[in-house]
């Protein structure tokens, strides 16, 4: 028997049979299960609730605070885990520098703490305490020396109290603290009015995009055209993301995936525009970029087709450009490498072949000097997700 | 007694590393070998993740300089209580004189400096200075 596969987007439905992907935009004056009710019903109700899968990224992901020892360790090891389980908003605090660090404001899903090997007595203290009492914040969890454990079991009441994410040798352990940031996610995204009545229709537990576009990711090059090592860039209504291969990374981190997620929350092309162009004018390139493109930088105000599309270009610019070497914030790929990129989400239904390899060539020639660019790959149909979904 | 050891900045000579990695463990030392390509940021991130008693950088191809100048702007920026800051391996380019490297090197923040020195008279002075604590 088929199966059918929903993907839940921010701007879009996606439904998969056959091969065949069908798109249709998001109604927000509906609830979910009603609006997908309303432009498929038939086809829903010939599939059996334990041949349907559905995923979503309909909701904007859970927030952490990140509170670490150092950068080299504590906070780049929990970065790397929270962004690979799918949690986008990060602050970081730097532990030492606690007392003059500002407070966010907004409430935090979860706040991670963690710092030292589990030989090391005393990371913290005080401190820790003063600072989380100004803090809005659902759950706290522990991933630091073990020697630290009491005081903050002690003192935090709801603290969940996980491995230390840093091993005896200084290097990475990923899986404890992985496994319940991905379940608190799905636990959010599940937890949804809008998604928990989505059960009506499934019997398959439902789980978040970004998880299964990294599912999916050993399989891509069976399945498409392309060359180790490459790239998938979904740029979409909200969020930008990049999945990558860790052979493209130097920070001698390993995973045990072979392949990490990044984040960009504030380079969508619709829902965050705005954060969009902000940061393409304070981008050095820009300027060359619109002008190569044979436009002025007025067009960042206008809301047109054509402001769309270009829009889009400098997304894939900067998202290119903020990991490159010369940006490097908080993961750096080698790009000097890469074999093939693949582009997925709203992008690919906007721009043509022709205009993404343009914009590619441009960062490729006048950020890396390079002659040429990697082999482009644009994922039409949106297919990528349904490699992951299937079982 | 905890080291933290490796090859500072844009250094990939990798043999003293190993050597130093053996002779400290055989010294009874619990070593951390960050390895070569090491920034002194993440020297000194290593110190602090585990409560380190020594930081030992080796630097062999001339570079050294321009790499650890910062030591103590970094050591300011946190209470490194007392740990021992030591530096060897070829720490200028060509001979240089060791009468105006070592101050130098101490100005920047080091305790100990080992200009072209043996590896093993340099862990000996090593033991000796801690024993003197
Ligand atoms: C092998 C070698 C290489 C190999 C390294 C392979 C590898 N992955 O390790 C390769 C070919 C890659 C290489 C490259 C380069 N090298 Co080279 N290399 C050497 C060579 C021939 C031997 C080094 C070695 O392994 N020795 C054996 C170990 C055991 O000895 P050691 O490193 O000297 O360490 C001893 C002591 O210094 C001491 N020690 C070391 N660290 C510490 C720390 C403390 C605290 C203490 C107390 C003691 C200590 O203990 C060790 C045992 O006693 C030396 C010349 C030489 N004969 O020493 C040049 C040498 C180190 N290289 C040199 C140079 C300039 C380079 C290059 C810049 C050349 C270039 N232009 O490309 C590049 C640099 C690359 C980089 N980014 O770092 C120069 C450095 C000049 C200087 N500092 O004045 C040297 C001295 C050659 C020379 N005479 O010009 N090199």
């Amino acid at each position: 028997m088929n199966k059918l596969y929903i993907d839940i987007g921010s701007t879009y439905f996606k439904v998969a049979q056959n091969g065949v992907i069908d798109q249709y935009f998001r109604d927000f004056n509906k609830n979910i299960l009603d609006d997908l009710s309303s432009k498929c019903a038939d086809v829903i109700s010939r599939y059996d609730k334990k041949d349907i899968y559905i995923c979503s990224s309909a909701n904007g992901g859970l927030s952490t605070l990140i509170i670490g020892l150092t950068n080299s360790f504590s906070l780049k090891y929990a970065i790397n885990i929270a962004f690979n389980s799918g949690i986008n908003i990060i602050d970081t605090v730097l532990y030492p520098k606690i007392e003059s660090e500002p407070v966010p404001s907004e409430m935090i899903d979860v706040v991670i703490v963690v710092g030292g090997i589990d030989s090391v007595e005393k990371v913290f203290d005080e401190k820790l305490l003063a600072y989380l009492e100004k803090v809005k914040y659902q759950n706290i969890v522990y991933v630091g020396t073990q020697k630290n454990r009491d005081f903050l079991e002690k003192n935090l009441e709801n603290a969940v109290i996980l491995e230390n994410i840093i091993s005896n040798d200084l290097k990475i352990c990923e899986e404890g603290l992985k496994k319940y940031l991905t379940d608190l996610y799905q636990a959010d995204i599940v937890g949804k009015e809008d998604i928990k009545q989505l059960y009506e229709i499934t019997d398959n537990q439902i789980f978040s995009t970004p998880y299964i576009v990294n599912r999916s990711l050993p399989q891509i090059n069976e399945r498409l055209d392309v060359a180790n090592p490459f790239i998938v860039v979904d740029i979409g209504g909200a969020t930008t993301d990049i999945h990558y291969s860790r052979d493209l990374v130097n920070d001698n981190i390993l995973t045990e995936s072979g392949y990490d997620r990044l984040v960009f929350k504030k380079l969508g092309v619709y829902k965050s525009r705005e954060s969009l162009v902000h940061t393409a004018k304070n981008n050095e390139f820009v300027y060359e970029l619109l002008e190569h493109l044979n436009v002025t930088e007025n067009i960042l105000e206008e809301q047109s087709e054509k402001a769309t599309r270009i829009l889009m270009q400098l997304a894939i610019f900067l998202v290119l450009y903020k990991v490159s070497k010369h940006h490097g914030d908080y993961v750096e790929l080698n790009l000097d490498i890469l074999n093939s990129i693949v582009l997925t989400g709203g992008i690919t239904k906007v721009l043509n072949q022709e205009e993404v390899d343009d914009i590619i060539l441009f960062f490729y020639k006048k950020i890396l000097h390079f002659h040429h660019a990697p082999v482009i790959l644009l994922d039409r149909n949106y297919e990528i997700w349904t490699y992951g979904i299937k079982e | 007694m905890k080291v933290v050891t490796g090859v500072v900045g844009n250094d990939i000579h990798v043999v003293a590393n190993r050597l130093i990695d053996i002779s400290l463990e055989e010294r009874g030392f619990e070593v951390f070998n960050l390895g070569v390509n090491t920034y002194l940021e993440e020297f000194m991130d290593a110190v602090i993740e585990t409560d380190a008693d020594v930081l030992l950088i080796s630097s062999l191809n001339g570079e050294a300089e321009g790499w650890c100048r910062d030591l103590q702007i970094l050591k300011n920026q946190y209470d490194f209580r007392d740990v021992v800051f030591m530096i060897g391996g070829n720490l200028g380019v060509g001979e240089m004189d060791p009468e105006a490297l070592v101050p130098k090197f101490q100005n920047y923040g080091f305790d100990l400096v080992f200009h072209q020195i043996d590896l093993n008279e340099g862990l000996d002075r090593l033991e000796a200075f801690l024993e003197a604590r």
